[in-house]
């Protein structure tokens, strides 16, 4: 495994040839090899799903190996929609995700943003306070949380989904954006405030585009977070009404625990949406060159 | 000087938000479940104090001590698996080469898969007579295990098909990775080093801090987060195998509405993940990493 020796000045690959023999000769043929199959590996659960999904209905599973179905088919995508809401489900969904991720990148890298000005011992004391949060187990929050939200009376609406948004969803967020700003130098942000920006304009003109790998990176990881949601739902909903896509799965196991190709169809409509997402900002979270 | 002491609270003012949700949405909560403990509640009727009746009726439960055992025994399985698959995995993908980033593309892409369609496709990929494993598992002879539904295999089949969510543990190694400096292999192999030497001797001891890390963080996160995916894939069986503290405490607090033995089971919750951030302040004060500036990993 030797992956640098690719583009290495003449004189360091002859010495590394007669020292290390013919096993840095035979590493980059196998380093190619090892990362295809690792990939293919890793894409392979995905592959599976989708492949599960096209299995015409009616026809019985097959027992041996097979790469796809013989007939391929898209109907399992159509029964979803007359079994279950699944449009109303994908709307919640895409509400939840609309409104909190969002509010998530402001409140986050405002929070972020506002530490990593303040005097050192300010800074160190809030990293402790985030990273002491961020190690509170989550159950234990479940049912406190229910108590309080249902005094507030959220119980029942998207906002019992949408509300840990108003504190930045995670601290490991606040403390990505923090790192990055904290990366910018000084005198930049001195530069703005003598130059007549307040703390809004300096956040949003200067360190924010700055900071731009980071804000996608949260960007991506909040949205992961709400869409994929499966405990807030279960326990702070009861009306069918504001269900949302984790939830339909779950409903959809229930009534046919062995119709594969249709769970799996469903699999692949929750998995589609922050597939795309991903590959769309890909080329955004390389650093701004 | 007033003008200095506006900027400041202007600052102070973009913290609040954040403050203030800690305060409503995690430190009240959790003061609240912690001390919920010590009162017979099941949201209806106002809370009742009953002093340590909660803890005799959740520590005398035989499923209790048998889902704390389960809840360890799947963290302490995966998480080093985990953890030195995704530092691997960054080593193999670190530099160089065609494809790189759509290479790391498809490692990360199974992390960002929705909990609960995840656990569905690993049920159909696991499924004892028509999964693809097990079809491979007959087509080259091998005994194929009916993994979720038998008591033997169901942990087993946790364990693999975590294996495949290691995205954040790969981006963190690679990041990390990165920092050291390129220069420092092409003088070791200079030195005659072999590539595994090199790994054993200066890229793992570089490494072993934030390893470290990053396994006690995957640790309370699995701890948490299995939660889901159990409920889907086996909902704790086959004879509770699978059973973990976060189904007892669901069970108890949201089925049995009595939110006060939920607290009570909890506290083994608070002190499994206190004691795990205790190991995890020692480690960041002894190599000095994690809560200094530039180099803190979580």
């Amino acid at each position: 495994m030797k992956p640098s020796s690719f583009n290495q000045p003449q004189r360091t690959r002859r010495a590394q040839r007669k020292n290390a023999s013919s096993f840095t000769l035979f590493a980059p043929f196998a380093v190619k090899s090892l990362r295809l199959f690792t990939a293919i590996l890793f894409l392979l659960p995905v592959f599976w799903m989708i492949a599960a999904s096209l299995h015409p209905r009616g026809v019985p599973l097959p027992q041996t190996l097979q790469l796809l179905p013989q007939q391929p088919t898209l109907e399992n995508y159509g029964r979803i929609f007359h079994l279950i809401p699944i449009t109303r489900f994908t709307l919640n969904s895409l509400i939840v995700v609309a409104t909190a991720v969002p509010l998530t990148l402001i409140t986050s890298s405002w929070a972020g943003y506002s530490m990593s000005q303040l005097p050192r011992p300010s800074q160190r004391r809030l990293i402790l306070l985030s990273l002491a949060i961020l190690m509170v187990p989550g159950i234990a929050l479940w049912s406190t949380r229910f108590l309080i939200y249902k005094q507030l009376g959220w119980t029942g609406s998207l906002i019992a989904l949408i509300a840990p948004a108003f504190m930045g969803s995670s601290p490991f967020y606040v403390l990505m954006f923090y790192r990055a700003f904290r990366r910018i130098p000084h005198a930049i942000y001195d530069a703005a405030r003598l130059d007549g920006a307040g703390v809004l304009q300096t956040w949003a003109a200067i360190a924010l585009p700055i900071a731009r790998p980071t804000a996608v990176g949260v960007a991506l990881l909040s949205f992961i977070l709400y869409w994929g949601d499966f405990t807030s739902p279960l326990l702070y909903l009861s009306s069918e009404k504001w269900y949302t896509l984790p939830i339909a799965l779950q409903l959809l196991q229930q009534m046919g625990r062995s119709d594969w190709p249709l769970l799996m169809a469903a699999a692949v409509i929750a998995t589609a949406v922050p597939t795309l997402l991903f590959l769309l900002l890909q080329p955004y979270f390389h650093k701004p060159q | 000087m007033f003008f200095r002491f506006n900027h400041q609270t202007r600052l102070k003012l973009l913290l609040l938000p954040y403050l203030l949700g800690i305060l409503i949405l995690v430190i009240i909560p959790a003061i609240l479940s912690f001390s919920l403990a010590f009162f017979r509640y099941d949201a209806l009727s106002p809370p009742q104090y009953i002093g340590n009746l909660n803890f005799i009726l959740a520590y005398t439960d035989e499923l209790f001590a048998l889902s704390v055992q389960n809840a360890v025994a799947l963290v302490l399985l995966p998480v080093p698996l985990r953890v030195m698959g995704a530092f691997l995995l960054a080593r193999l993908l670190q530099r160089h080469g065609r494809f790189l980033n759509t290479f790391r593309a498809a490692i990360y892409l199974p992390s960002i898969i929705p909990t609960a369609a995840y656990a569905l496709a690993w049920l159909w990929i696991l499924n004892p007579l028509f999964g693809p494993v097990n079809l491979i598992l007959k087509a080259v002879g091998l005994n194929a295990p009916a993994w979720f539904s038998d008591p033997q295999w169901a942990k087993p089949g946790l364990i693999l098909m975590s294996l495949w969510q290691i995205g954040e543990g790969f981006l963190v190694s690679l990041a990390a990775l990165q920092d050291i400096p390129a220069n420092l292999e092409d003088a070791a192999a200079l030195d005659g080093a072999t590539p595994a030497q090199f790994l054993r001797h200066v890229t793992l001891p570089i490494m072993a801090p934030i390893l470290l890390l990053l396994s006690f963080r995957d640790a309370v996160i699995t701890l948490q987060d299995s939660f889901t995916t159990i409920l889907i894939t086996t909902g704790g069986g086959p004879y509770y195998t699978t059973y973990t503290l976060p189904l007892f405490i669901y069970e108890q607090g949201f089925d049995l509405l009595s939110f006060g033995t939920a607290s009570a089971a909890l506290w083994v919750m608070y002190a499994l993940t206190g004691l795990i951030v205790l190991f995890l302040y020692i480690i960041a004060r002894q190599w000095n990493i994690g809560t200094t500036d530039e180099t803190f990993v979580i």
